[in-house]
């Protein structure tokens, strides 16, 4: 395929001179939206930080080009990961999404500033862009990381567990929202769930890659969390 | 008023310690906003007694090897040089640590403290002369800076002041969100050099004015004092430097007016004006509650 927005070849990845994965082969092509589900420390995140460079593979290559250019990521990490020691406000938060696209030294120009507050409203938080980030809820924080990673105008949408920690109601409204940024905006989406249920409800989803024992298996929404072959694979996580 | 009017007669005999104090006031808060952003606050404890034991080291070695100097330019620049290198080798061994995700561990860099500081007694019960000009350091007592020392201060803190400027963004980016900007494509080791040697050199510099007790008062007061005024990283820099200049200036009229060493009633001011803020706080939020109910 031509349209590969991200191509894992043959990669081990992991963390202090430790492979949690090997041999991954991956490939993420432009308009997919795909779900990384599995059982905790199976190495879900672990595939997302490498698709964001945020881990860089032992071995393998890791190609991520777009129309001979680099690919532009968005991507929203666990929302506890955020911890502030001093809080910013919600605009000066999703600000930082327009940081990879202003030249170092240069300052933000105030139609980078526009663009925010868009993405701002596009997640529905355009009234509280002067609240701060940490006296939100959590669902309210989270699709304030979903905005900065929209700031980056990004050709990929990188969600680390976007549903997790809040209630389902607002795990609701989060998922909707992404859905409509990638049918109105055609992203590309990844993301790291453990909600079956939901990423079964959700049509957009197109498939699924279940981490399993350091293999990936890939199929379809249907094929991947029919209840039975969700029992098959719990019953082959459990032993 | 008349002491204030006194010590900023540009004909004052000590203005180079209060130009000193002020510069160091300005610059060391707007740097140790991103010490407390970025959790190094221990480091801001340690670095300024390794570099303290830098200056000690330099000079004994050179007593051992050329006999003592007086104080003059190449006393100070002998010290800078002590100063620099041991700070700097061991920020790059933290930062090396840091990068292969083995942390800063608080456990390694009280160790470092309590290293440093057994380092700098041994050295000074070594030579007496040196023991008396390190013991001076180590009291804050900032009374006579030459010129040309100034000179030097105003360059190397003006250099960071514009890097914290102009790069303030670069900076902020990889201090709050790391992996964010390692996704964005930011060259996060570069920026972290910048801002590991922008630490360097603020304490290896500052010390040498201030000594180690001031620096570290320098880098951690004014900012919680503005944390807790303002909010944004570069309004908590602007109002960091303000109060840090504030308290420098008013810390050097106490001083001269009660006689007392420089260093140590800054870092007390300090932490007079950082309970007067929390304890306004207090009762805003007690009146607030009161009312609501």
């Amino acid at each position: 395929m031509t349209d590969a927005l991200i191509s894992f070849q043959d990669v081990a990845l992991g963390y202090d001179g430790v492979p949690v994965l090997e041999g991954l082969t991956l490939d993420v092509h432009r308009g997919d939206f795909l779900a990384l589900v599995g059982p905790n420390g199976c190495g879900k995140s672990t595939i997302l930080k490498g698709m964001a460079r945020i881990l860089e593979p032992f071995r393998g290559r890791i190609v991520r080009e777009i129309d001979g250019r680099p690919v532009r990521f968005g991507y929203v990490p666990q929302r506890e990961a955020i911890e502030m020691v001093f809080p910013l406000t919600v605009f000066q938060v999703a600000l930082m999404g327009t940081y990879g696209r202003v030249g170092p030294g240069r300052p933000v120009t105030h139609a980078d500033r526009e663009r925010v507050r868009i993405c701002l409203d596009d997640v529905g938080l355009g009234d509280l862009q002067r609240k701060l980030f940490p006296a939100l809820s959590g669902g309210q924080r989270q699709r304030v990381l979903i905005a900065r990673a929209l700031a980056a105008e990004p050709d990929l949408l990188l969600l680390d567990e976007p549903l997790s920690g809040i209630d389902l109601g607002a795990a609701q409204v989060i998922m909707d929202l992404i859905e409509r940024l990638h049918r109105e905006r055609s992203l590309t989406i990844v993301m790291v769930s453990h909600h079956l249920k939901m990423l079964r409800e959700h049509e957009m989803v197109r498939e699924v890659i279940w981490v399993h024992e350091g293999k990936l298996l890939r199929g379809s929404v249907a094929a991947m969390l029919a209840p039975e072959a969700i029992v098959r694979m719990m019953d082959a996580e459990i032993g | 008023m008349d002491t204030l009017l006194e010590i900023l007669n540009p004909n004052f005999l000590l203005r180079n310690a209060l130009y000193g104090g002020l510069i160091i006031g300005l610059v060391a808060p707007a740097v140790g906003v991103f010490l407390l952003a970025r959790r190094l606050v221990f480091i801001g404890i340690a670095l300024p007694q390794v570099s303290t034991a830098g200056v000690a080291a330099a000079f004994v070695w050179h007593t051992y090897f050329h006999g003592h100097l007086n104080r003059d330019v190449s006393d100070f620049v002998l010290a800078l040089v002590g100063s620099s290198i041991l700070t700097f080798a061991v920020i790059l061994v933290l930062a090396l640590l840091e990068r292969r995700g083995r942390g800063l561990g608080e456990g390694r860099i009280g160790m470092l403290y309590a290293i440093a500081g057994a380092v700098i007694i041994l050295l000074l019960a070594s030579d007496r002369v040196t023991e008396i000009g390190v013991l001076g350091l180590l009291k804050g007592e900032i009374i006579a800076i030459p010129d040309i020392e100034l000179l030097i201060l105003l360059l190397g803190y003006g250099t960071i002041l514009a890097v914290l400027t102009v790069f303030h963004k670069e900076l902020v980016l990889v201090t709050v969100d790391r992996e964010m900007a390692i996704s964005l494509g930011k060259r996060v080791a570069l920026w972290d050099l910048v801002l590991f040697g922008i630490i360097g050199v603020t304490i290896s510099l500052g010390v040498l004015v201030v000594g180690p007790l001031v620096m570290f008062g320098f880098l951690i007061v004014p900012p919680m004092i503005a944390g807790r005024l303002v909010v944004g990283m570069r309004s908590i820099s602007i109002v960091a430097a303000l109060v840090g200049a504030g308290i420098a200036l008013g810390g050097f009229a106490s001083a001269y007016r009660l006689d007392l060493p420089t260093g140590p009633t800054d870092v007390a001011l300090a932490g007079i004006v950082l309970a007067v803020v929390m304890a306004w706080q207090f009762m805003r939020t007690f009146v607030f509650r009161t009312a609501v109910q």
